[in-house]
Parts: structure tokens; sequence; C-alpha cells
């Protein structure tokens, strides 16, 4: 199965759990409603196809639990599994742009490095006070 | 290259085209050799980095980890590592794990060529720093190191060719608070350009150097050596992998038997054939070489290969600050530098030290669920756990020399094989007594760096199993055939056409990042194959 033809009960089977590991809160969004089990894990196993495996083991493994005790489940039973899902559906919540811009993330973009004539350290001296200290190495020939 | 009843020759066979292999072809070729490197990876793909991608930090964790175990290409070689402290890291690949590493380049310093003399323990090295320290600043130019000179964590010489990169917001607070301390720091040199350098871009600070740099800043022998190797006429071979080295009755090396991807099983011959494979690959294939004529594997007669593998035992420490630092933006390899507890002091209970270097902490994901010191949070209480640490904390890496010890050692792993069905190794390594005692004091002092540098929370990981990216020692060097397994320059002291040029021959350790030691050494054992090539005994 690929996971572009994940079956909806699986998708119905992680959304609540997706919820119960990132909730509400701080005025962030749940992971459930920014697509966890949707766009963004169509997104997560286009880029890591090997989580697909595991997802649907912890699914047959726990369905029909609630979120709590699935979750606990798969602790005890499959930690693989759960691994899987924390990579999931945190994987998937903190590549969305929303996220990404309520935490103030801004890595991983291209910014040239800026390399400044003099700074601050050199400013402020504490270079000069390292060399004054002296070798910190031992002379071996 | 020539041809003898079908059969390729070559006048120098390098196997790896990673960070040795590539500056010996350089070189050779450069001189005039014939050369041929067979290298089991591919060309990378810069266009295929991760780096820009949202999902890089999911990526990171699998087709652009460190370990061939969890990537499972099939370019990689598994390594059995169920019985070690340590696992294994390293890439398939032109440009080798150069592709993945942090591009922190430290040296060795005077006292890691002398630990026997000096503390009593390891071994020395056959030559000194003053030797190596000219190959260093050549190869310092030739990958374009971005650094500040003076430093006196080591003897003067010539300054790094590009300025330093920035320290950062959180290299500035614990950069002030050695000055407070009165400890060693020094802005870290990192192979990663800070300004436009022979054709190549500066950094544009994605923050994503250990899955392969989108930019071309970060060196690695893909961009900086083998260009012009292919220019001067070497021949690069990739998605070859070599399965052993063939000898004759008289004990030298004629070639080596390699596979290509297809496939189809190939013999090559050479006159000198160079081994670049890293401390666990060119151990594995000198292991596989094995032959009547050298049964216990080639170059073995010391018993000494794969044996006193050394990998660096890691730890770190995560320091948390009430205000942002940003780590995540910049080069991955170290901010600063500290060699405050480098150098061995009796009164400490352990011999020899650790170098520390502050490094980046990730990004959201890696917040979340944090690779190195660190907790998660699930449920009520994740985004504020997730916002004290992401951009608000900076970790000292602590590498700690790790003293050789024949127990720690590369084999065969008995019925393991890669995808082309060539026997594969295991690895066996336990952290010392000595390591121990080293990383726990070092964690001590640097928790007291980071609490001083305004840290209200520390963590600390007090060894990481994912972290073997230094892999050295299991083919020494050192003039007694007897305690050794190559000369003074990488040649078997058995089979005097055979050189290796990788972290295998390292005696000992140091607490150093070694790419820099590696690449400086290959390009020694290059110079000292090209002058003494009249003299050079061959199969032919």
């Amino acid at each position: 199965m690929s996971h572009e033809q994940l079956p909806d009960e699986l998708r119905g089977w992680l959304r609540p759990l997706a919820d119960a590991l990132i909730p509400a809160e701080d005025g962030m969004p749940a992971a459930g409603r920014l697509g966890a089990a949707d766009a963004q894990l169509d997104l997560v196993l286009a880029a890591r196809p090997d989580l697909l495996r595991p997802l649907c083991r912890g699914h047959a493994l726990t369905r029909g639990m609630s979120p709590a005790d699935a979750l606990a489940a798969l602790t005890e039973l499959d930690p693989v599994a759960h691994g899987a899902l924390l990579e999931a559906v945190a994987g998937g919540y903190y590549a969305h742009p929303e996220v990404r811009e309520l935490i103030g993330y801004t890595g991983q973009r291209a910014v040239p490095v800026r390399v400044a004539d003099f700074p601050e350290y050199l400013a402020e001296g504490l270079l000069e006070r390292v060399v004054a200290r002296g070798p910190v190495y031992r002379p071996a020939g | 290259m020539g041809s003898v009843d079908g059969m390729e020759n070559t006048e120098v066979l390098i196997v790896g085209a990673g960070a040795s292999g590539g500056v010996a072809a350089g070189r050779l070729a450069e001189a005039g050799f014939r050369v041929v490197c067979l290298e089991q990876g591919h060309w990378p793909d810069q266009s295929s980095y991760p780096a820009p991608r949202p999902t890089y930090e999911l990526e990171a964790r699998r087709r652009w980890s460190g370990s061939p175990n969890v990537r499972g290409l099939a370019e990689d070689y598994p390594v059995e590592d169920s019985d070690s402290d340590v696992a294994a890291l390293m890439f398939a690949g032109v440009g080798g794990s150069m592709i993945l590493y942090a591009a922190d380049w430290p040296r060795l310093l005077p006292s890691d060529f002398r630990t026997r003399t000096l503390d009593g323990v390891g071994d020395d090295w056959p030559l000194s720093y003053a030797e190596l320290a000219p190959f260093y600043e050549r190869t310092d130019r030739a990958f374009g190191v971005a650094g500040l000179g003076g430093n006196p964590a080591l003897p003067d010489g010539a300054d790094p060719p590009l300025p330093p990169l920035p320290i950062g917001a959180g290299g500035l607070k614990v950069a002030r608070a050695h000055d407070r301390l009165g400890w060693h720091w020094w802005p870290a040199p990192n192979a990663v350009l800070s300004a436009p350098y022979r054709g190549r871009h500066a950094c544009v600070q994605y923050g994503a150097c250990m899955q392969g740099c989108p930019e071309g800043a970060k060196a690695s022998t893909d961009v900086t050596h083998w260009p012009e190797a292919i220019a001067a006429g070497a021949t690069l071979r990739t998605g070859a992998r070599v399965s052993r080295i063939l000898t004759n009755r008289a004990g030298l090396a004629t070639g080596a038997e390699y596979v290509d991807q297809d496939g189809n099983w190939h013999t090559i011959g050479a006159d000198v054939v160079l081994l670049a494979a890293n401390a666990i690959g060119t151990a594995r294939l000198l292991l596989n070489s094995a032959s009547p004529r050298f049964p216990g594997g080639l170059g073995n007669s010391s018993g000494l290969v794969g044996k006193r593998l050394m990998v660096h035992p890691f730890a770190n420490v995560l320091g948390f600050f009430e205000d942002r630092v940003d780590s995540y933006v910049g080069h991955v390899g170290a901010k600063i530098v500290s060699y405050e507890f480098y150098e061995t002091d009796t009164s400490r209970g352990f011999s020899r030290g650790a170098k520390w270097s502050l490094a980046p902490t990730g990004g959201p994901l890696t917040s979340a669920l944090p690779t190195r010191a660190g907790s998660s949070t699930w449920g009520p209480g994740h985004h504020a756990h997730v916002r004290a640490h992401l951009g608000r904390t900076v970790s000292w890496a602590i590498f700690g020399e790790d003293l050789p010890d024949e127990r720690n050692r590369v084999e065969l792993a008995p019925g393991l094989t890669d995808s082309s069905g060539i026997p594969a190794p295991r690895i066996r390594y336990r952290v010392g007594e000595n390591s121990r005692a080293l990383l726990d004091f070092n964690i001590a002092r640097a928790t007291e760096s980071l609490v001083e540098a305004g840290a209200y929370r520390t963590d600390y990981e007090s060894l990481m199993r994912y972290s073997g990216w230094h892999l050295l020692g299991t083919a020494r060097m050192g003039t007694d055939p007897t305690t050794s397994v190559t000369d003074p320059h990488g040649r078997l002291h058995d089979v005097p056409n055979v050189c290796v040029l990788d972290g295998s021959v390292f005696p000992t350790s140091g607490a150093v990042n070694p790419t820099s030691t590696i690449v400086a050494l290959a390009l020694r054992a290059t110079e000292h194959l090209i002058a003494n090539r009249r003299n050079q005994r061959t199969a032919a």
C-alpha cells in the first residue's frame, strides 16, 4: 500500500492521536486541525515512506482504543510504531508554515553569511585576554 | 589507462573517493600519474539535499542519516554494531563522509603525537606536529578553512585562509562566560566558506550541513578536489565496490577485484593500491583480502588489522536560556571551541582530555524529539517544551580522547554481507574507564560553563550512541612491523605497494575532529609516494 492509498480508517485513527500528542494550547493549534492525518501526513510519507509500515501496524494494534489507551499500548507493545507515530505527527506539524510562523522559526533559509570586520568579541577584548593567559598546549617537538 | 590481455591497468588505484582519496587523486593526477579511483557510492546531487525542504529534519533521520544501517541504501554496507557502545557513521559517495560531516576543522595538538612520552599512555606517533604542520597549512588552503589565527591552543603558524564564521548570540554568551571564568575559548575553524573562494559560494546559513550543503560552501572533495583531479586525467568510477586486493606470489599487490552497480565483476591491475575507505572499510577490505599467503588478512602479520578502533566517545551538555540565541541559523560545526581541559592533569584522575565544540541544537522537530541531550513532552505542555528548546539552547559537544585498546575492533561479521554478497564488518567497542572518567569530568565543567553563561537549566547526555563519525586506528602506523600495520607514510609493512591513507593509520586518537589531520596525512603520504616513485616496488 502506498501512502496515496491510505484508508480513511487509518487517517481517522491517527487524527485524535495527533491531537492528544500535540493539543491546542498556548495559542498553538492542535496537530489534527493542521492536517496531521491529511495533507501533512501525505507530505510526511512522501519524505519518509518507511513510516507507513509501523503506522499501519500501530493502527492494527490499537484501533478502537481511546487516544490515551492507544498511546500507552503502543509504548508498551510496539515502541517502533510509537516512534513512527511521534515522527509522523511532529514531522508534519513542524513542517506546516503556520506553525513555523507561530513559533518564530527562521531556519533553513538561504541568508548569505556576513562576516563582521570587527566582531563584538574583538571589540570587548575577549580574545586579547585569552592570548594574554598564554598557551594552553604542551610543546612536544 | 592501459590494458593487458583485456584487463584494465593503471599506475595507481585508489579505493574510496572521500576525503583522503580525493586529496591523493588530485595530487597524483597533477604529478602525471595514471590514476583510477573506485568508489562504491555515487556522485552526490546537490539539488537533492534536503536543507531547503520543510521535511528536512524528518529526512535527516532516515535517507540522510549518518548511519549506513539506518539509510540502508544499496551502496551502503551494513555494520553489525549490536555489541558496541557507539554506532558507526559514514557515507558512501564521492566526497565520502564529508558529505554529511559538520566540517569542524581543528588540528591535533603537539602532545597528541607524544602521549606515551608525555603521559605514559597510548603510543607516540612516528611523526610530530611540526612535521605535519606544513601539510595542514596546504590542506587548509585547498579546502577553504574559515577561522582565526593566533589560537594559544596551537603553535604559531599560517592563519586560515578565510575569516571566521559568526559565532552567534550563543557563542558570544559562552565566550563572555569563559572570559569571566578565565577559561580558554576561540572562534572555531570550520571548512565552510565565510566568503567566496576558488569558484565556490560562501555559506548561506541553512543550518543543515550534516545532510549535504546545497550551496557547496562546506568543503568536501566532490567540490574541492575531484573536479580538478578529473580535469588532470584521473578516472573516477562510481558504483564500483572493491571486494579484495589481489596479490602475487611475491607478496605484492597486483590490483583489485570489484563489482559494478549492475552486478558485473571486474579486475583491475595496478602498480600501487591506495586504501581510502575509512577505518572500518579499509580494515574490512584488508581482512577480506586474506589468502593462503596472508591468512589473517592483508598486511596483518602484526595481528593489528582491525584492532585499536577508536571513535571518540562523545557527550554533550545542553544549556537553556531565557532569550533567543537562534543557534539553528548558520553553520552546524562549532561556533566556538575550548581546549581548557584538553591536556593531561593527573589531579583529575584520568589521562588526556577533551575538546569542546559549541554546537547548535537544531530546528523544531529536533526540539520536539531531541537527538542529543534533552527530553520530549507530549500532550499538555508540549508547546512550552518546544519553545524552551527551539532557538533558546546551545550544546557543548565534548569529544574525549579515546585511548587505543585492542579489544575495540573491526572484524568480519559471520553471515553478514553487503548487497553484492561481500562479507560485511562488525565492530566491538566499549568506552574505557579512562574515557568514562574523562567524560564525566568534562560534563561537569561544561555544565559550569553554561551556567556561567546564564543558562537557567542544563541537561546532558553522558554518551551519544549515534556519534561514531571519527573512525580511527585500525591499521596503525609505526616503525616496528611487529607493533604496527603501516610505516610512517601509511605503506603496509607486509605489502609495500599498498598504502593506507585514511584514519586507520592513527596510532592514537587525540580529542579533535580528525578530518583535517586525515587529509594532511594523506597529502604527506601521497607526496612521499611521488618523491619515491623510482624506488617503489611493484608487481609489474
